[in-house]
């Protein structure tokens, strides 16, 4: 260790460059950490409400998912945001209302080489629809040309209720083709031309079809 | 509280752990009101280009790989007009049939329903709208605004400068395909003079 009397002007200089080095350093540390926290919770949040959705914008029900506020012109920022990222044309959420499901009803993601069968009830609604996507929402080509049913061309049990098999192979009754899609999307439309306009739809419990997994392969 | 703790919190930049959340919060406003006109695909500019201006076109139907948008379903028919006001009124005309499922909306392109109807089981719905600019100053130019009288039900002025005016008309099966088509043909949509 040096003596202060063997302390030279370079040793000075030097030791001051390193003190100030350091606390250069130090002060570079918190930049470093400010500006990651203020993107990682600042671009993190709005992803999150953009593509996810909380109860303020979206209604849930079991896999269902509906931006209450689609095609409103009072709509707010996250679900035109939403819409303008899935570049989709939203009929106004006063009248049509449209669910989507990724999921089947226990949680686990929709996909085509597994069967599902979609039991529901006839809704309220003047007219409905189910049709099934890849996760893209492009259409999945099938050799009978079926994508969709809606309230005119699904066959009802006598009592109301619906079941649709979703499945690779051809299955009787109301059979939804699935191909070798992948990842799956469910829409579920419903069109309430009795809905009072101006208002926002409200957070009660629809009727909303059942998806259950049959098997995989 | 031990003593290495109360140091390192002496020692913390308490301006810039305040500032983080604010940053943060404004950082979150300003890429959620950004995200719309960042991306570069929204329905309106995919459809643009393959429309006609002020002019009624019907959809052909909806196959897997002509999709024209995604989670567009294929168990409707669509006729799609892209008005463009900005040089005089335009006027839209269609007749929704008293069958369910029917709809007709006039979409901005931010995607705003600016005007939308949909059928009603037991009566057809004849509607007829007059798309004006925004400007107050083009508000006085249609017929109706200048008190002259006509025989027929006014058109419901709009004001919107640029958008799509779909008229959707469902599938109802193969035995309704040339019905729903012709209703589709019958909606009009034309640049109307002052």
């Amino acid at each position: 260790m040096l003596s202060h009397s063997a302390l030279t002007p370079i040793h000075v200089v030097l030791h001051r460059t390193q003190k100030r080095l350091s606390m250069f350093l130090a002060l570079l540390g918190d930049w470093a950490a400010f500006i990651g926290v203020v993107l990682i919770l600042g671009l993190g949040t709005s992803w999150y409400m953009i593509d996810i959705g909380t109860p303020l914008t979206t209604l849930r029900q079991g896999p269902w998912v509906s931006w209450t506020s689609a095609g409103r012109p009072d709509a707010d920022p996250y679900t035109r945001a939403h819409f303008a990222r899935l570049g989709t044309l939203q009929l106004s959420a006063e009248m049509t209302l449209t669910y989507v499901a990724f999921t089947d009803s226990e949680g686990r993601r929709l996909y085509s080489s597994c069967d599902y069968s979609v039991v529901g009830r006839e809704p309220a609604a003047s007219w409905w629809s189910l049709t099934v996507f890849d996760d893209r929402g492009e259409l999945i080509a099938n050799p009978a040309q079926r994508y969709a049913f809606t309230s005119q061309t699904i066959a009802l049990h006598p009592d109301g209720s619906f079941l649709v098999a979703l499945a690779r192979d051809a299955r009787p009754g109301n059979w939804l083709p699935t191909g070798g899609a992948g990842h799956l999307a469910l829409v579920f439309t419903t069109v309430d031309p009795n809905t009072p306009l101006l208002t926002k739809p409200t957070k009660e419990h629809k009727p909303l079809p059942e998806i259950k997994r049959i098997q995989c392969r | 509280m031990p003593i290495d703790l109360r140091e390192r919190l002496k020692k913390a930049n308490w301006q810039l752990i305040i500032a983080a959340p604010i940053a943060a919060g404004i950082l979150h406003i300003c890429a959620t009101l950004a995200a719309p006109y960042l991306t570069a695909a929204s329905a309106f500019s995919r459809l643009a280009p393959g429309l006609p201006v002020n002019k009624m076109e019907v959809l052909r139907d909806i196959t897997p790989g002509a999709e024209p948008l995604p989670f567009l379903s294929p168990h409707a028919r669509y006729a799609m007009c892209r008005f463009d006001s900005s040089a005089g009124p335009v006027s839209v005309s269609a007749t929704l049939p008293p069958d369910p499922g029917w709809m007709l909306a006039v979409i901005s392109p931010q995607g705003d329903n600016v005007y939308a109807a949909a059928s009603t089981p037991g009566r057809e719905i004849p509607i007829r709208l007059v798309l004006v600019p925004s400007e107050n100053d083009f508000l006085g130019v249609t017929p109706e605004a200048r008190g002259i009288a006509r025989n027929e039900q006014p058109p419901v002025p709009i004001a919107a400068t640029r958008g799509i005016v779909l008229v959707r008309g469902p599938d109802e099966g193969i035995a309704y395909k040339g019905k729903v088509e012709r209703q589709l043909r019958q909606a009009a949509c034309s640049w109307r003079p002052f």
